[in-house]
């Protein structure tokens, strides 16, 4: 009784260490464990193989850096796909802390892979302000909400945007986002103007958009950093999510194991007779 | 007249944007919806002006009669002004200004701004762990199936959980997905994804309406 005593009381500072050791042991001593590929991202790769070649589409980047080792997978995997399509990419972000920069970084990184050119293949229409208007004007006209680039390039002066104009010309979407914005996504833009659209997600956000995959507004998902991983492995270009998946093995099964201990020493010391009297 | 004309804009605004969604474009009022939408996205960049100008006004008066904390009042606004000035700046004047690649702004987000947020979050996996270990009891008959559902949902997660869960017979990762994320989460979520949208069309009538009136700061 002793033991369940000192294991109940035990300092918190013994948790974060082994939480720390879990964390850092994986990346040094790799584990390598078969990552299987649920449906949803299945759905979702291969409906953007199914897309004809060359079609616009478009990449929103709406997450703040503190989810980047989640949704940056995601974002990168999606550019790859697209560009081995040969598509024309639209990037934007309705997060104003970082979202332009982080689309501005990686499709930079990984457009001379593909000796794509800023304004002919891809473009970055940047932030502005009002998500609902920013959404819901772009399907009146891009230019109306954004007049020019993240560089403040006039959008005329970009040879991409010639024959863009407003969601007609886009045949899908991809929303990577940590927060409520791919709500709005699905409600105005896919609901009202019928853009397909798929989501790559944080792991706590994505049980709710389980929902939208259901009802056929999704055409596919990726949740949280094993999504980011599937998809990697899909588009054949495992990164930092597939390398991520060892550490987080060890976290979840430590959690697991933490939340047995605590119970055991809960009905060891009989507090669950108390609580329930 | 300080409650009528905020209502009275709201009702016009409101009833203009809900009649203009049955209107094409190209007839007036389809226009009208428009540059409703443009305007939309200029009053949301003055929030965010009216965000910055709060946040220096409140540190700016810890920061002079030097409350306690003033320093990080002080960090706080240093931070805002180093980030935000050169980012304003025009590109055309120095490489250094604007939020291209190695420019300040650029520098700051991608060394400081960004690990910095990653790690608050990440910060989270640690406090997780704790509160797991000491809160997430089997106390009642509801909380038991919570807790089983979720540790069996987190092994599913990981590769290492769903190669154990592979050991047991049948197609245990095939059922979870079919029958918990696809089967009880998603018919619960379309319940509260439903039941927030009908709250947030009746919050939106009753503020057309005038009914509404907490966002002046009235009862």
């Amino acid at each position: 009784m002793e033991f369940w005593k000192r294991i109940e009381g035990i300092d918190r500072r013994w948790i974060y260490l082994i939480v720390g050791i879990a964390v850092i042991v994986p990346f040094l001593l790799p584990i390598p464990f078969p990552i299987s590929i649920t449906p949803e991202a299945q759905m979702l790769y291969d409906h953007i193989e199914s897309l004809p070649d060359s079609v616009t589409v478009m990449l929103v980047f709406d997450y703040y850096p503190s989810t980047i080792a989640e949704c940056e997978p995601m974002a990168r995997s999606a550019l790859h796909q697209f560009w081995r399509k040969d598509c024309k990419i639209i990037t934007l972000s309705n997060i104003p802390l970082g979202g332009p920069s982080m689309a501005e970084t990686v499709t930079r990184e990984i457009a001379p892979e593909y000796n794509k050119v800023y304004g002919e293949d891809y473009v970055n229409l940047g932030y502005k302000a009002n998500y609902v208007a920013v959404l819901s004007g772009m399907g009146t006209s891009i230019r109306s909400i954004f007049p020019t680039d993240n560089s403040g390039t006039n959008l005329d002066d970009i040879p991409m945007m010639d024959s863009v104009f407003n969601y007609e010309q886009v045949s899908f979407i991809f929303e990577v986002a940590d927060n409520a914005t791919a709500d709005y996504w699905v409600s105005i833009v896919n609901a009202q103007y019928g853009v397909p659209m798929g989501c790559g997600t944080t792991a706590v956000s994505a049980p709710k958009y389980y929902a939208f995959v259901g009802s056929g507004q999704f055409v596919g998902l990726l949740g949280g950093m094993k999504g980011a991983a599937e998809y990697e492995l899909l588009v054949e270009k495992p990164g930092n999510a597939v390398i991520g998946m060892g550490a987080q093995s060890m976290v979840h099964l430590l959690i697991i194991a933490l939340v047995i201990l605590g119970n055991i020493g809960f009905f060891m010391l009989g507090k669950h007779r108390r609580r329930v009297s | 007249m300080k409650t009528s004309f905020p209502v009275a804009v709201a009702f016009l605004t409101g009833m203009a944007l809900v009649v203009s969604f049955f209107f094409r474009e190209g007839t007036l009022v389809g226009d009208l919806s428009k540059n409703l939408k443009i305007w939309l996205t200029i009053v949301g960049g003055f929030t965010l002006l009216l965000g910055v100008v709060s946040i220096t006004r409140v540190n700016w008066a810890g920061v002079k009669r030097q409350k306690s904390g003033w320093g990080y009042k002080l960090l706080t606004l240093v931070s805002i002004f180093v980030m935000a000035i050169p980012s304003i700046l025009p590109a055309s004047w120095s490489p250094l200004f604007g939020r291209a690649e190695g420019s300040i702004y650029d520098w700051l987000f991608t060394y400081l701004d960004s690990p910095m947020m990653a790690t608050m979050f990440a910060t989270l996996a640690f406090y997780i762990a704790s509160a797991a270990y000491r809160a997430f009891r089997a106390r009642t008959v509801e909380s038991t199936i919570l807790l089983l559902v979720a540790t069996i949902v987190m092994l599913w997660r990981v590769p290492m959980g769903e190669a154990f869960l592979n050991l047991f017979p049948g197609d245990l990762p095939g059922f979870l997905n079919a029958f918990v994320m696809n089967g009880a989460n998603l018919a619960v979520q379309r319940g509260i994804i439903i039941g927030a949208a009908l709250g947030a069309a009746s919050m939106s009538l009753r503020i057309i309406l005038g009914i509404e009136r907490t966002y002046m700061g009235k009862g």
